[in-house]
C-alpha cells in the first residue's frame, strides 16, 4: 500500500531538517558568542521593546545610548569606557515577560554579555529581576522598568538609577486635591504592574489629602475602543486619571475629543508625553490643563545639565522633537553605568565587585537632577510636577514644581477599585 | 471476541494487512533507524551544543512544550477533524493550577503537578461540553472565544491568578533544577505523549473518532454517540495540552496572562502549521523552527516578526502539509515518476488514490 511505503520517511526528513536547522542556526552565533569570555572586551546587552505598542522603546534606547557613547567618542555599537573596549548588543522584545525571558537568557547565555541593560516595561522588569537572582555573576542595570517591587527582591546584582512608578507621582496627589480642588477622580489605566504602582502612588496621596475615587476601568494594553468607558464616567466626577501610554493614550485622547469629554485630566507618567502630544491639534487641545508627575522635566526647567542633553538627543537618528521618558531614563541609567565602569576602571574581576561597589555608591548630577543610591540599589532622584499649558498657540508642558531627593516607599500596589 | 485485522501506518490510520510475501520497502525495513537517530540526537542534545545553558531552555525545553501543546491541537485536527484554539488556554489553566498550588498554597511540586494536569483536563472537558456540538469554523470561534474569556479572567482575578503580575517564583526542585536533567525529563514526557497519542489514535476509540471525522452521520447511524466521542477526544487532547502546560510553567518559573494571550495561541497554531497540521511528530520540527526564529531572527533583521510571518507564508505556499508533509510530497513525485518506468503489475491492489481523500481532508481542513 502507498501509505506503508512512506513509513520512516517523515522521521528521516525530520532528522535532515533538524540537522540542517541546527547547522544554519549555529553558524551566525558561534562567532559572536566565542568572544564573550574575553578579558579586554566588556559586553553590554541592551534590552528594549521593538514590537508592540511600545515599539519605539528601541529607538529611544539607542538614542540615549548614542548620546552617552558619542560623548566618549564611541557609537551605539560600542567604544571605550574606563580604558576597556566595550561592545553593545541589542535584543528587541515585544514588552511581554515571555519575550523578555527569552531575550535576557539569549543575551546572557548565548551572547555572553557581562552586563544586561534594560528592559522597558514593568512586566519584563519583574521577569528580568527573577532571572537576575539566578545569575549572580552578571550585573543588571535597569532601563526604564519601574515596578516598586523590583529592587525589593534581594537581587544584589540589580541596580535601578531612576525612580519607581509610585515615586513618579510624588507630590501630585496633594497638588490635585489642594491646588486644583479635585474631590472625585475617575481612574482609567492599563492593566499591568506599571499603572498599578503609578496610579497607586497618585491615589494614595490624593485620598490621604481627602479625595476619592469615583470609579475605575482597568483596560488591557492595546485597547483601542474607549467609548464604552467614557460613557461610564459618573456625572459628579471632577477629573479623569489617564494611566495609559503610547498608542493607547493617543486613542483615548482622540475618543475623548470626539465624545466631548470636557473634564480635566490627570495623566499617568507616560500618558502625557511627546509621543502622545505630537499628534494632531485636536488631540493636543484635549490635553491642555492636564497635570502629571514623572521623571521628565517640563518647560522652564533650569538645570544646566538638561539643555546639553536635549541638544545631543535631537541629533540622534529617529529622535523625537524632545526626549521621551524612555530616552531620559535609559540615558540616566546608561550614563550611571558608564560612570560606574569608569570608577571601576572597567574591572569586572571577582564577580564585578569593583563595578558593583561603584554603582552602589554612585552620586552624580544628571540632566534631571542629582542621583544617589539607597541600600536597595535603588536611586534617590528628583521628580517633576507638570501641567500642559497653551502658551501663545503652542502647547507646552510647564514645570509646576520639582520634588527633590524622592526616596522609594515599600508599598507594592495592585489593582484597586477604591482608595488604595 | 474478534481480533482486529488491522495494521497501522505511522499516522495511526488503518490499512488492511499487506498480503504475506509482498516486498517491504527500504523505508519499512529501516524506518525505525530514523527514529533511533532522531531520539539519539535529541537525548544527546545537551552534549552537542556549545552553550547548553542557552540551548536547553531557549530552544530545547521551549520547543518541547510548544510541541506537546501543538500536538494536542494536531491530534484533534487529524483524528477528530476539529481545529481547537483553546489548547493554549488549557495548558495555561494547567500552568495556573501548578502556580496556585506552589505559590499561593505553598505546596511542593509533587502535589502541584497532578493538580495542574487535573485542572487543565477538567477545563478541556468543560470546553468540550460547550463546543463539541459545533463544527468547523464555529468550533474554532468558540474555542477562541473561550480562550479570550480565560485570558481576561487571568488578567483580572487577583485572588486566584494575581492578575497581570502572575504567580512566581515556581522553582524546579532537585534533581530537575539542573537544566540537563530537566530537559531529559521533558524529552521523555514528550515521547510518552507522542506514543500515547499514537496509541489512542490506533485504538478502537481512535478508529471511531476517524470514522466520525469522515462521516458523522454514518457513524451515528451505526449507533455511535458522536458527541460523546468528540467530548472524550477533546478531553484527551486537553490532558496532553495540560502536560505541556506543566512543562511550560516549570520552564518559565512563573505564570502570567501572557501565557494564555492570543499571541501565545497563535504561536502554537504557527508551530502546528509549520510542522504539519496533520503530523503528530512534525509539530516538534515546527516548534524548533519557531524557537530558532524567536532567538535568532533579530540577528538578521530588525523586523523579526515579519521574518517569522514570511516563513509561515512560504510554508503554507510550498508545503501546505507542513515541513513533515514535505516527505510525502517528495514521495508522491518520486512514485509518480517511478510508475512511468516500472510496470504496475508488481502490486495490483496498490491504489494510491485511496489515500488521497484522508490526506486532503487533513491538510485542507475538511471538517464536519
Amino acid at each position: 500500500m502507498m501509505l506503508k511505503k512512506t513509513k520512516g520517511l517523515v522521521p528521516i526528513l525530520a532528522l535532515g531538517a533538524t540537522v540542517l536547522l541546527a547547522a544554519t542556526a549555529c553558524s551566525p552565533t558561534s562567532g559572536g558568542g566565542d568572544s564573550g569570555g574575553g578579558d579586554d572586551t566588556i559586553k553590554i546587552g541592551v534590552m528594549a521593546t521593538s514590537e508592540g505598542n511600545l515599539a519605539f522603546g528601541m529607538g529611544e534606547a539607542k538614542a540615549a545610548i548614542g548620546v552617552a557613547m558619542e560623548a566618549l567618542g564611541g557609537t551605539i555599537d560600542g567604544g571605550e569606557i574606563g580604558g576597556k573596549k566595550v561592545e553593545i548588543i541589542y535584543a528587541g522584545t515585544d514588552g511581554t515577560s515571555g519575550s523578555a525571558q527569552t531575550q535576557v537568557k539569549k543575551l546572557v547565555e548565548n551572547d555572553g554579555v557581562d552586563i544586561v541593560f534594560g528592559p522597558v516595561s514593568g512586566d519584563e522588569g519583574e521577569a528580568v529581576v527573577q532571572y537576575a537572582l539566578t545569575v549572580p555573576e552578571v550585573t543588571f542595570v535597569n532601563g526604564s522598568a519601574s515596578p516598586v517591587g523590583m529592587t525589593l527582591e534581594g537581587a544584589t546584582n540589580f541596580f535601578r538609577f531612576h525612580g519607581d512608578s509610585a515615586m513618579w507621582m510624588g507630590g501630585l496627589g496633594a497638588y490635585a486635591h489642594d491646588e486644583k480642588g479635585y474631590k472625585k477622580i475617575y481612574l482609567i489605566a492599563e492593566d499591568y504592574s506599571f499603572p498599578y504602582d503609578n496610579a497607586g502612588g497618585f491615589f494614595s496621596e490624593f485620598c490621604e489629602a481627602g479625595g476619592d475615587v469615583s470609579g475605575s476601568s482597568w483596560v488591557p494594553v492595546g485597547t483601542t475602543d474607549y467609548a464604552t468607558i467614557i460613557a461610564q464616567i459618573p456625572a459628579d466626577t471632577d477629573a479623569v486619571y489617564v494611566g495609559l501610554g503610547g498608542a493607547d493614550a493617543a486613542s483615548f485622547l482622540s475618543q475623548a475629543v470626539t465624545n466631548g469629554v470636557n473634564l480635566p485630566l490627570v495623566g499617568g507618567s507616560i500618558a502625557v508625553d511627546t509621543t502622545a502630544l505630537s499628534g494632531d491639534a485636536n488631540l493636543a487641545s484635549a490635553a491642555i490643563g492636564t497635570i502629571t508627575g514623572g521623571p521628565v522635566p517640563g518647560a522652564g526647567y533650569d538645570n544646566p545639565n538638561w539643555q546639553p542633553f536635549v541638544d545631543a538627543y535631537v541629533t540622534q537618528p529617529d529622535a523625537f522633537p524632545s526626549p521621551s521618558i524612555f530616552s531620559i531614563l535609559y540615558y540616566n541609567s546608561f550614563q550611571s553605568l558608564v560612570l560606574g565602569l569608569e570608577a571601576a576602571k572597567g574591572d569586572l574581576s571577582d564577580n564585578h565587585a569593583a563595578l558593583r561597589d561603584a554603582l552602589g555608591s554612585l552620586k552624580w548630577d544628571s540632566p534631571t537632577g542629582a542621583i544617589s543610591m539607597d541600600e536597595n540599589r535603588q536611586a534617590i532622584v528628583d521628580n517633576f510636577l507638570i501641567e500642559v499649558a497653551d502658551e501663545g498657540g503652542t502647547l507646552v508642558q510647564k514645570n509646576i514644581s520639582e520634588a527633590t531627593g524622592v526616596k522609594q516607599g515599600t508599598t507594592v500596589y495592585d489593582r484597586f477599585d477604591g482608595c488604595p | 471476541m474478534t481480533a482486529p485485522r488491522f495494521a497501522r501506518n505511522e499516522d495511526g490510520l488503518v490499512n488492511p494487512i499487506t498480503p504475506a510475501g509482498s516486498p517491504r520497502t527500504v523505508w519499512q525495513r529501516f524506518g525505525w533507524l530514523g527514529w533511533v537517530v532522531v531520539l539519539g540526537l535529541a537525548f544527546a542534545f545537551p552534549y552537542l551544543v556549545d552553550r547548553p545553558r542557552f540551548w536547553l531552555p531557549n530552544i530545547g525545553v521551549r520547543s518541547l512544550w510548544l510541541g506537546i501543546i501543538a500536538m494536542s491541537l494536531v491530534f484533534l485536527n487529524r483524528y477528530v477533524g476539529l481545529l481547537s484554539l483553546a489548547q493554549v488556554t488549557i495548558a495555561g489553566v494547567s500552568a495556573y493550577g501548578v502556580g496556585y498550588v506552589m505559590v499561593t498554597l505553598d505546596q511542593p511540586a509533587v502535589a502541584a503537578i497532578p493538580v495542574g494536569i487535573l485542572a487543565g483536563t477538567i477545563a478541556g472537558f468543560l470546553v468540550a461540553l460547550i463546543a463539541a456540538r459545533t463544527k468547523a469554523i464555529y468550533f474554532l470561534m468558540i474555542t477562541l472565544a473561550l480562550g479570550q474569556v480565560f485570558y481576561s479572567y487571568a488578567s483580572q482575578a487577583i485572588e486566584v491568578t494575581n492578575a497581570r503580575r502572575g504567580l512566581a517564583p515556581i522553582a524546579r526542585t532537585e534533581p530537575f533544577n539542573d537544566i540537563s536533567n530537566f530537559y531529559w525529563a521533558v524529552l521523555v514526557v514528550a515521547v510518552i505523549c507522542y506514543l500515547l497519542c499514537r496509541y489512542v489514535a490506533a485504538s478502537s476509540f481512535g478508529l471511531a473518532l476517524q470514522g466520525i471525522r469522515d462521516s458523522p452521520e454514518r457513524m451515528q447511524a451505526l449507533g455511535y454517540k458522536v458527541n460523546r466521542y468528540r467530548v472524550a477526544a477533546i478531553t484527551f487532547a486537553a490532558f496532553i495540552a495540560s502536560i505541556g502546560g506543566v512543562v511550560l510553567v516549570f520552564d518559565r518559573a512563573q505564570v502570567d496572562p501572557d501565557v494564555v494571550s492570543l499571541a501565545s495561541t497563535l504561536d502554537v497554531l504557527v508551530v502546528a502549521v509549520i510542522g504539519g497540521i496533520g503530523s503528530l511528530g512534525g509539530v516538534f520540527i515546527g516548534a524548533i523552527i519557531l524557537t530558532l526564529l524567536d532567538n535568532f531572527a533579530q540577528d538578521f533583521t530588525d523586523r523579526y516578526m515579519t521574518l517569522t510571518g514570511i516563513v509561515f507564508i512560504l510554508v503554507l505556499l510550498f508545503a501546505p502539509a507542513g515541513i513533515a508533509g514535505i516527505g510525502k510530497q517528495v514521495k508522491r513525485v518520486i512514485d509518480r515518476r517511478r510508475k512511468t518506468t516500472v510496470d504496475d503489475a508488481e502490486s495490483p491492489q496498490q491504489e494510491p488514490a485511496a489515500e488521497q481523500p484522508t490526506d486532503e481532508a487533513i491538510t485542507k481542513g475538511k471538517q464536519r
